[in-house]
């Protein structure tokens, strides 16, 4: 199934554990360093400030620099405790590797939000990597929050409806 | 050493830095295409085969295989009638700095004091360059050559690597059963398998994890022992597959080297449950120059 962002709730609604999907749009991109601080803006209800719309977008669990992207762990402790308060902030997708615990996984469930797996094909995502830039955060070099437009991104639905891949 | 010869060592090791980033070896392509074979879960399967592709892509544009380049572990081999100067070993270094920047390598070196490379408040080193390589690992090779293995080491792997005493009540299989269950916890962990198990098996923990490394440079995936094989089947019984996605393949093969043991109770093992990638390496023979 082609995604294309921002993911509305039907679309999450209709997708389910083991959906082979690509992904095409704008998508943002983080991991340890960038994600609890945009934890800690929604918590202090100053999201708005980054300019960014949280609402129907993906995170894509990864650094961006000259060597392309690819997804890091996404059960690293920093990433995962984001991963209930950005599902919560409107976030629907989110990108990496690795399996979650319980406790994450039914948080995508209450805020009808979605994780999915993507394979670690730096050469191939390189080629469907059409813009990319710094969003927020740039002193943290490859860690900042990007901003990228991608075309077609591969991945499996890992995560639906309480419901694990890894189970 | 005259200025030609160790710019032409540079030139070497800066290719074979981006050999070792970009591309498969042969062996590794027939087994991951023995994978799909007889892959029948479909998600594993869709898998192993974009890893395959990506693999021809990167090899194709000489691009990074993985956006996480890797540090650069060195073993240098040295053979008959040859010599090794500090100034060989300069050529060697500004040829990883070279090949870091020409892959290009991800920009991760740390700077900053030891505390501030502890918490990583001293920022990121924006020149590729800045990944300094591990300490070389020096052994004696038969031939009259002197041979580089360049590996790239990921973060991943290392995340859920383990180096520790096992205590082997004389008795090999129960340093296998220890073996197989660190691989199992550390696979399933992983997230981008399918891995190949790079363990050694030492007398301190510098010697295991030295076995480790080398059991990379030297391993196969179309010759494996008994031991090895073992490993890789009782691994794979586990059905964590590629990418943690159940299947037959979480373990294309394992690459083990056992050193020189103490009389004791204790023998030290490092396992490394390397990435779908790994080993990324590629060899030099920097004799001719």
């Amino acid at each position: 199934m082609d995604i294309t962002t921002p993911i509305s709730d039907e679309a999450v609604s209709s997708l389910n554990v083991g959906d082979t999907i690509t992904i095409t749009g704008y998508i943002l991109c983080g991991r340890d360093a960038v994600l609890p601080k945009i934890v800690k803006l929604i918590e202090e209800d100053r999201v708005d400030e980054l300019g960014i719309e949280l609402k129907g977008n993906v995170i894509f669990h990864t650094a961006v620099s000259p060597a392309g992207v690819g997804p890091t762990s996404s059960n690293k402790l920093e990433i995962e405790s984001s991963i209930e308060p950005l599902s919560k902030a409107g976030v629907k997708l989110h990108l990496g590797k690795g399996r979650l615990s319980e406790k994450t996984i039914a948080a995508l469930d209450k805020y009808n939000s979605l994780y999915a797996v993507i394979p670690p094909v730096t050469a191939l995502l390189e080629d469907k990597t059409i813009e990319r830039r710094v969003a927020a955060f740039p002193e943290l070099g490859m860690e900042a929050l990007h901003i990228l437009k991608v075309d077609k991104y591969p991945a499996i639905i890992a995560a639906a409806h309480g419901r694990s891949i890894y189970d | 050493m005259t200025e030609i010869e160790y710019n032409r060592i540079v030139s070497l090791v800066s290719d074979t830095l981006v050999e070792a980033g970009s591309t498969f070896r042969e062996d590794k392509k027939e087994a991951y295409r023995q994978a799909i074979k007889k892959e029948d879960n479909d998600n594993a399967r869709w898998v192993l085969e974009t890893i395959l592709e990506n693999a021809q892509a990167a090899e194709k544009n000489k691009s990074p295989l993985c956006d996480d380049t890797g540090i650069p572990h060195l073993v240098l081999e040295v053979g008959d009638n040859v010599s090794v100067s500090g100034r060989m070993l300069d050529a060697i270094n500004e040829g990883v700095r070279q090949g870091l920047r020409k892959l290009p390598g991800r920009p991760m070196g740390i700077m900053g004091d030891d505390s501030q490379r502890l918490d990583q408040s001293g920022g990121l080193d924006p020149d590729s360059a800045g990944v300094a390589p591990a300490p070389v690992l020096l052994r004696r090779c038969s031939e009259d050559s002197i041979r580089l293995h360049v590996l790239m080491f990921g973060g991943g792997p290392a995340i859920r690597a383990k180096t520790y005493r096992v205590f082997h009540k004389h008795d090999t299989q129960t340093v296998l059963d220890e073996i197989v269950k660190w691989a199992v916890e550390g696979v399933s962990q992983l997230g981008c398998s399918p891995c190949t198990l790079a363990v050694g098996i030492g007398r301190s923990h510098f010697e295991a994890a030295s076995m480790m490394l080398q059991a990379q440079a030297d391993g196969r995936y179309d010759v494996q022992s008994e031991m090895e094989k073992q490993i890789t089947d009782r691994v794979n019984a586990a059905d964590i597959g590629p990418l943690g996605l159940h299947g037959k393949t979480s373990v294309l093969a394992t690459f083990m080297k056992v050193g020189s043991q103490r009389a004791s109770g204790v023998r030290i093992v490092c396992v490394r449950p390397t990435c779908c990638f790994e080993p990324r390496i590629a060899v030099v023979d920097l004799k001719e120059v």
